[in-house]
């Protein structure tokens, strides 16, 4: 059975930079791909996010309404899990597509329509570095048979704990 | 005899009458934080005003909108 949806994709700027149109054309397709009859896709919106995704502060919205049937919807998810370019999705089904929707997404498919590049500050943040590994110390460890063991030689130097201490000499020595 | 009621009256809801509202979405962000604390925490239906069918709805856009990040979990 057919079911009329309303996805929200979320799309990595660096992609729309190089070329809004094949950036749609990744949901787009991806949609095709898995039977969906796509209705309107269109620019939602271009904004900084309220947390920071895959260390990006700004991602651009892409509003699309679809219909397919229930039986691709697992493959289609699992697909947008994987891509690179969607960074978060949201997949509702709907009624009916919302008043103005599809006049909206023929404005921006007519010609001379410019989508607005991304501001530049949208930068990936560098990744943070990871504490180093305490770099690995070789100890040399004697050999065991050239220590002579302790009592078989009376020359052998004695160590400083085991020594007894001194006598004092006892009177004032007056 | 009367025991006089020690609790506080409750504040008033933030908005007028109120399921009557733009729609409830959760692409209506501007809209959506006038229902989180400075903590980005979901008011009460006692703060809101909303019945408990749109609390419900209000409550289901402001998780949708969390997860496109248009609004923060926290802060």
């Amino acid at each position: 059975m057919t079911q009329l949806y309303e996805g929200m994709f979320l799309l990595d700027n660096q992609v729309v930079r190089e070329d809004w149109k094949r950036a749609k054309a990744i949901v787009t397709d991806t949609l095709s791909k898995h039977g969906a009859k796509v209705v309107c896709a269109r620019r939602w919106d271009e904004r900084r996010l309220a947390y920071s995704i895959r260390q990006r502060h700004r991602a651009t919205y892409c509003l699309a309404f679809y219909a397919m049937g229930n039986e691709g919807i697992a493959a289609l998810r699992r697909e947008l899990d994987l891509s690179e370019s969607v960074m978060r999705y949201l997949i509702m089904g709907i009624d009916a597509v919302p008043d103005g929707e599809i006049d909206r997404a023929g404005q921006e498919d007519a010609a001379g329509f410019s989508v607005p590049p991304p501001p530049p500050d949208d930068a990936p943040e560098p990744e943070p570095e990871r504490p180093r590994r305490r770099e690995e110390v070789e100890v040399e460890v004697p050999d065991l048979e050239e220590i002579p063991a302790v009592g078989d030689d009376d020359s052998a130097p004695v160590p400083a704990r085991a020594r007894k201490p001194e006598a004092k000499p006892s009177g004032t020595g007056v | 005899m009367t025991v006089a009621s020690s609790r506080r009256p409750a504040a008033p809801p933030i908005s007028g009458k109120y399921c009557d509202d733009p729609v409830l979405e959760y692409k209506n962000v501007d809209h959506l934080r006038r229902f989180v604390t400075a903590h980005g925490q979901i008011l009460s239906r006692k703060r809101t005003g909303y019945c408990a069918q749109c609390q419900k709805k209000l409550k289901q856009s402001i998780k949708r909108a969390r997860h496109l990040a248009l609004m923060p979990f926290v802060g």
